[in-house]
């Protein structure tokens, strides 16, 4: 069955290791479906002020930030969103306040394991399906998710608590939210690597389990490519260069670093390669952008390139 | 790096990103090379990095590193290495196994739902990477233990992994609340229930009853071991804090791991930790040559390119990128020597691929000081931090 492309998709869970560029990623991609004219909302999930050194605003805890024409931003704190869950369920403020104050309830809040996880996600849940005049408030949610393991843990947490409380309100919720996580037509998770093997073999073990929890999988980007200026031939005349000895120190360097760089993106192109291989998705690739501080147009030229990037428009493979 | 000689561990941590694993297997070879016998716990699953270790692939129990392949590569190999990747799961199953006072006890804990999930749960892994560390150094097989820390949001989460993992099988105050269920009944405490008995059957409402007594069985079933976590996490900070042990911490030539480096060191310094020294991996070196390439299209028309000014034209291009490259990790590489104040700075530079086989690693085991082929030191006698081999600035 074929599924939609991922910018079709509400909901998209940005994924990788941590270091790989999880946060530019999922800037450019919500900025691009901004452009597009989708009302989106980024959100970043714990304290991850990421964003803020992409776009100049650290996104709030309370409310989204408008960012960009038609982009939003929003961070999303456990603490924060277990009050909210409170508020909603017990309805009754006095009830509320107890206990949030009791230690008693954080301690069971702590040992319910991924309770955190499950409120973040059941926060994010909430925000996909919020609904205002008969419309949905978001067209699109990118979530900047953390690093692999926790990342796995936040898409898991609905099936854990489901799997752990037998029934019960919570187990409810977390069916309902199991739902909208796993529904391809809703729902895409895209896997950031950068052309290292660590992280390609990490992105490919992630896919793996994601596939094998029903995880909706949509693409894979690669992110940091380097490529090279140089044809087939090149190297060959740059190496007799190398070794004329009438070459002088700074026609060497020349040489040397344009070898390097030919040398750099072959070795980028074959951990691609086994990106797509080892996850069997599409891959997006962007390059390298040296500065990413806000003004300099950085985000703005890979948001671009990723859209216009084949990989984004849809896959069977999910 | 000779501070590191003659240390029962070294924990190697930092961003995620920067090379952790692959700086932690080259300390480890570099100890090994000079007569310890190491054992290396990764977290990452660096298949190549085994497979160039000429081991079948990492897994919970320690490989031995053949020392032909280590020689192959040009080091001399007067110890041993063993290296094995870190599988929460079977280790907290051992931790459980031996602190359990009795198979129907142990029993009990491994088939609970609460242990199962909380086990499997991303936050299990700090504490168990500590936990296999200490299993590790009491074994007494090795000289030294080389600890690869977990990816985590505060790079330290593992620190207090043992106590928040202690506090949390305590439980006292949910014992409290959970009251009979939980076998909490103490003359004294039951005021204290009384309040307690209507906080949870509010969460009862919310997480239904099941939910509850599976946390109760999985807390009575802990009934007993709390001493020995304990203990344990006691004995765990105690070898972390002590002079046994030292700390790297592994930074990148860019702004974000860098200034997250500065806060681990600082807070490692703060709370008394023993520091070692702060890796820069993949700093860009500087190009030979400062001057322009006038001369080149010149030389590639005598080579034979079909279009030798162009063709110049991007290689001069590509000399002024790695020029820029270079000056930036440098400037990068002063800033945090700046921020750091004083600690010794090891500087690997960035070799043209990550390395997976035993001659890269070699490279960066060379490139943090450890030469193999210098071989006149003493293991026991270690020199104060601040004569490390290099010093930026």
């Amino acid at each position: 069955m074929p599924s939609p492309p991922l910018t079709d998709r509400r909901l998209v869970f940005v994924l990788g290791k941590g270091g790989v560029g999880k946060t530019t990623v999922a800037a450019a991609l919500a900025l691009g479906l901004a452009d597009r004219g989708h009302r989106t909302l980024l959100i970043e999930v714990a304290a991850e002020t990421r964003t803020a050194a992409v776009f100049g605003t650290a996104p709030p805890v309370d409310a989204p930030v408008e960012l960009r024409p038609g982009l939003f931003a929003l961070s999303v704190d456990a603490e924060q969103a277990m009050q909210e869950y409170l508020s909603i369920q017990l309805k009754v403020r006095p009830l509320v306040e107890m206990m949030s104050r009791s230690r008693a309830f954080h301690q069971v809040t702590q040992a319910a394991p991924g309770l955190a996880e499950l409120v973040t996600l059941g926060k994010i849940w909430d925000l996909a399906t919020a609904v205002r005049d008969g419309r949905p408030v978001w067209d699109r949610l990118v979530v900047d998710a953390p690093a692999t393991g926790h990342g796995l843990a936040l898409l898991q947490a609905a099936a854990s608590m489901r799997d752990l409380a037998g029934s019960g309100p919570i187990s409810d919720q977390a069916d309902a939210i199991e739902r909208v996580v796993r529904h391809p037509e809703a729902t895409g998770v895209v896997v950031v690597a950068i052309p290292e093997e660590l992280a390609v073999t990490e992105a490919a073990e992630a896919v793996a389990l994601m596939r094998e929890r029903g995880v909706p999988v949509a693409c894979a980007v690669a992110n940091a490519v380097r490529t090279s200026p140089f044809g087939p031939g090149d190297a060959d005349v740059l190496r007799t260069v190398l070794g004329d000895p009438a070459a002088g120190p700074a026609e060497r360097a020349a040489a040397g670093a344009a070898l390097a760089t030919v040398d750099g993106a072959a070795h980028d192109a074959r951990e691609v390669r086994a990106l797509g291989d080892g996850c069997a998705l599409p891959v997006a690739m962007l390059p390298a952008v040296p500065d990413l501080a806000p003004g300099s147009g950085g985000v703005e030229h890979l948001s671009a390139t990723l859209m216009a990037d084949p990989a984004l428009g849809g896959t069977g493979a999910s | 790096m000779a501070m590191l000689r003659g240390r029962r561990v070294v924990v190697v941590a930092g961003a995620g990103g920067v090379g952790k694993t692959t700086v932690s297997a080259a300390l480890g070879l570099g100890l090994a090379a000079a007569g310890a016998r190491v054992a290396v716990v990764t977290i990452d699953p660096a298949r190549r990095l085994a497979t160039a270790l000429g081991i079948p692939g990492l897994g919970d129990e320690p490989h031995r590193v053949d020392p032909a392949v280590v020689e192959a590569a040009g080091m001399r190999m007067a110890g041993t290495l063993d290296a094995l990747q870190l599988d929460p799961r079977a280790t907290f199953d051992r931790l459980i196994a031996r602190e359990a006072p009795d198979d129907a006890a142990r029993d009990r804990i491994l088939r609970n739902r609460v242990y199962r999930h909380l086990s499997g749960a991303a936050g299990a892994q700090e504490f168990m990477a500590v936990e296999r560390l200490h299993e590790l150094v009491d074994s007494g097989a090795y000289d030294v233990v080389v600890l690869d820390t977990p990816p985590a949001r505060n790079a330290l989460d593992f620190l207090d992994a043992p106590e928040r993992m202690t506090r949390f099988v305590e439980g006292r105050g949910l014992r409290l609340l959970l009251g009979p269920r939980a076998g909490a009944g103490r003359t004294g405490w039951r005021a204290l229930q009384a309040g307690g008995h209507m906080v949870m059957s509010v969460v009862e409402r919310l997480t239904g009853a099941q939910l509850l007594t599976d946390i109760s069985e999985f807390l009575q079933s802990f009934d007993g071991m709390y001493q020995g976590f304990s203990n344990r996490a006691a004995a765990v900070h105690d070898l972390l804090a002590s002079d046994s042990t030292r700390f790297v911490v592994v930074t990148g030539p860019r702004p974000e791991p860098a200034s997250e480096a500065v806060a681990l060191w600082r807070r490692l310094a703060d709370e008394h930790y023993p520091l070692g020294a702060v890796v820069v991996n993949r700093v860009h070196p500087a190009p030979g040559a400062t001057g322009t390439p006038d001369g080149l299209a010149g030389l590639l028309r005598h080579a034979g390119a079909p279009d030798p000014e162009g063709l110049a034209s991007r290689a001069a291009a590509a000399l002024e990128a790695a020029q820029a490259r270079a000056a930036a990790d440098a400037h990068e590489v002063g800033a945090l020597s700046h921020a750091l104040s004083g600690p010794p700075l090891a500087i690997v530079p960035a070799l043209a691929e990550d390395p997976v086989e035993v001659a890269g690693l070699a490279q960066v085991t060379r490139a943090l000081g450890d030469d193999a082929r210098d071989p006149g030191r003493d293991a026991g006698a270690a020199p104060p931090p601040d004569q490390a081999r290099r010093q930026t600035t």
